[in-house]
């Protein structure tokens, strides 16, 4: 069978850029406050 | 109309479709079901109910509480076990819908729980239903993502059980700042801070359901071609997911995979106390809690660096490298509190929680190379038991080996060695446990007619 190759279009790209940041935003917000919390830890 | 949504046949993916959705997708469900990890934050506040700023007499103890992730934990198993074959025949959306709706449920009737101030409430919300949406979620995306990633397994599904162990870093300066905010001099604000995390978690999880796709019959991404001979222990056929319990292979991973994480799981409890006694001094009680979510970073970092790992040096050379490697670093850490070296202390942790991680994130791609895709999903999660088995196991043997030493004189800064020696003889069998993984026998594969629902022969179209 033939294979039908297909890049993201504009919309996938959007959808992408949401999802990815819909997951990544609170969790790059826990590590950091994470991290800031062990620094604070040791000073 | 709910009905058709959540039907299987809703969920292929239209041509085009990204297969880098899916992750997220995955993480939206994992992301919210890790906060379990972080439920602790709530044990305190729950025995000020009554009396606000100090325990009264009418208040909730420590160890009651303590039950409440315990039932948690014990349902993630037991309902991964059980719902795991209908979690596969149904797809992904309707488990992770249902996942949604029983851990956001957890969380309202606890709400309730503690509002009623009935500790039995709370066992029944977060507890039973809560764990059980926690089993359900956690197995909901694994054979999607493995459909979708064929050419990189370990990677796609180390992203996903990478989010649960993110999810508590969410989850407790969340739970903190609702309380901040729901508190007052009168009231403590459990319930409402477990009624937000309900609904913000409900809506966060139907995102994932929503946006969930399987690939159509005969898809492969672009670029790629299935090899054309078998690799060794990687296996091109099915097996059915209660004809797997008959295969020694099963069982030995489901050892490693107990082995693994008993290890990790005892001196992961441990390790704030850990780290003072041996360090008295050195590490004060604040360094000790900073330290410990360190080795949380790492616990949830090692779940996606040592799967993705896997993709390129194998399941078995992974397994053998967390044994090998854990062993010595066990059998490092009563040196490291001898020398009184904190460096090498946090160093040989950080990789042995890194590890921990790994174990869970690789074994879902151990298992599709063992059983196939048809139904790894339900496999693994009937593989779970494992790691309820081993919640119990590791913190029993940490804390009952310190106490025997401990009240046999020895002293507290060496009360732990013995439980580290012990540690790594358990990853020494694990280790040989491993050694014995063949590739299943072909007696146990599916028959061609068996599996024709699952088509997964020439590539029909491709997407990145």
């Amino acid at each position: 069978m033939e294979s039908a190759r297909q890049s993201p279009g504009t919309s996938n790209g959007i959808n992408l850029a949401l999802a990815w940041g819909l997951v990544s935003i609170p969790l790059v917000w826990g590590i950091v406050e994470t991290l800031v919390n062990a620094i604070k830890a040791f000073q | 109309m709910s009905g058709s949504f959540l039907h299987r046949e809703r969920t292929i993916a239209p041509l085009g479709y990204s297969r880098w959705l899916i992750p997220p997708a995955a993480l939206c469900v994992h992301l919210c079901i890790g906060q379990v990890y972080a439920f602790s934050v709530f044990n305190l506040p729950m025995t000020k109910l009554i009396g606000i700023t100090q325990s009264a007499p009418d208040d909730w103890k420590l160890t009651e509480l303590g039950w409440i992730f315990s039932l948690a934990i014990l349902f993630l198993g037991a309902s991964a076990a059980v719902f795991g074959r209908w979690v596969e025949e149904g797809g992904p959306r309707r488990a992770m819908f249902t996942a949604a709706l029983c851990f956001a449920s957890g969380f309202l009737v606890s709400a309730l729980g503690v509002y009623l101030h009935q500790l039995w409430i709370i066992y029944l919300g977060y507890g039973v239903i809560g764990g059980t949406g926690l089993g359900i979620g956690y197995i909901s995306p694994v054979s999607t993502l493995i459909r979708w990633f064929p050419d990189r397994p370990g990677m796609a599904t180390g992203m996903a059980i990478m989010g649960f162990g993110g999810g508590a870093f969410i989850a407790a300066p969340l739970s903190v700042w609702l309380m901040s905010r729901f508190s007052s001099p009168t009231h403590v604000g459990v319930a409402e801070t477990f009624i937000a995390m309900g609904l913000i978690y409900l809506c966060f999880m139907m995102v994932g359901s929503a946006i969930v796709r399987v690939p159509p019959p005969g898809w492969a991404p672009a670029n790629y071609t299935a090899a054309a001979q078998p690799r060794p222990l990687v296996t091109t056929q099915n097996v059915f997911v209660y004809d797997a319990l008959k295969t020694p292979q099963f069982w030995l991973i489901w050892w490693i995979l107990c082995l693994n994480v008993t290890a990790g799981i005892g001196v992961l409890g441990q390790a704030s106390a850990m780290s003072q006694e041996m360090f008295r001094g050195q590490i004060t009680a604040v360094a000790a809690s900073g330290l410990v979510g360190l080795f949380s970073l790492f616990n949830m970092m090692g779940r996606f660096f040592w799967s993705s790992t896997s993709d390129y040096i194998g399941r078995k050379n992974t397994y053998f490298a967390f044994f090998a490697l854990g062993t010595v670093l066990y059998a490092l850490v009563p040196y490291a509190g001898a020398i009184r070296s904190v460096a090498l202390f946090v160093l040989c942790y950080a990789v042995i929680f890194s590890m921990y991680g790994g174990g869970f994130a690789s074994v879902p791609a151990y298992l599709r190379d063992m059983f196939g895709t048809r139904y790894v999903g339900a496999i693994h999660g009937l593989l779970l038991t494992a790691w309820s088995m081993a919640g119990i196991f590791g913190p029993v043997l940490v804390n009952y080996i310190r106490e025997y030493n401990v009240t046999h004189g020895v002293a507290p800064a060496q009360a732990y060695n013995v439980t580290m020696y012990v540690m790594a003889g358990l990853l020494i069998i694990g280790f040989i446990c491993n050694l014995f993984v063949r590739s299943v026998h072909e007696r146990f594969h599916m028959r061609a007619v068996e599996a024709e629902a699952e088509v997964e022969a020439a590539p029909v179209f491709g997407s990145e």
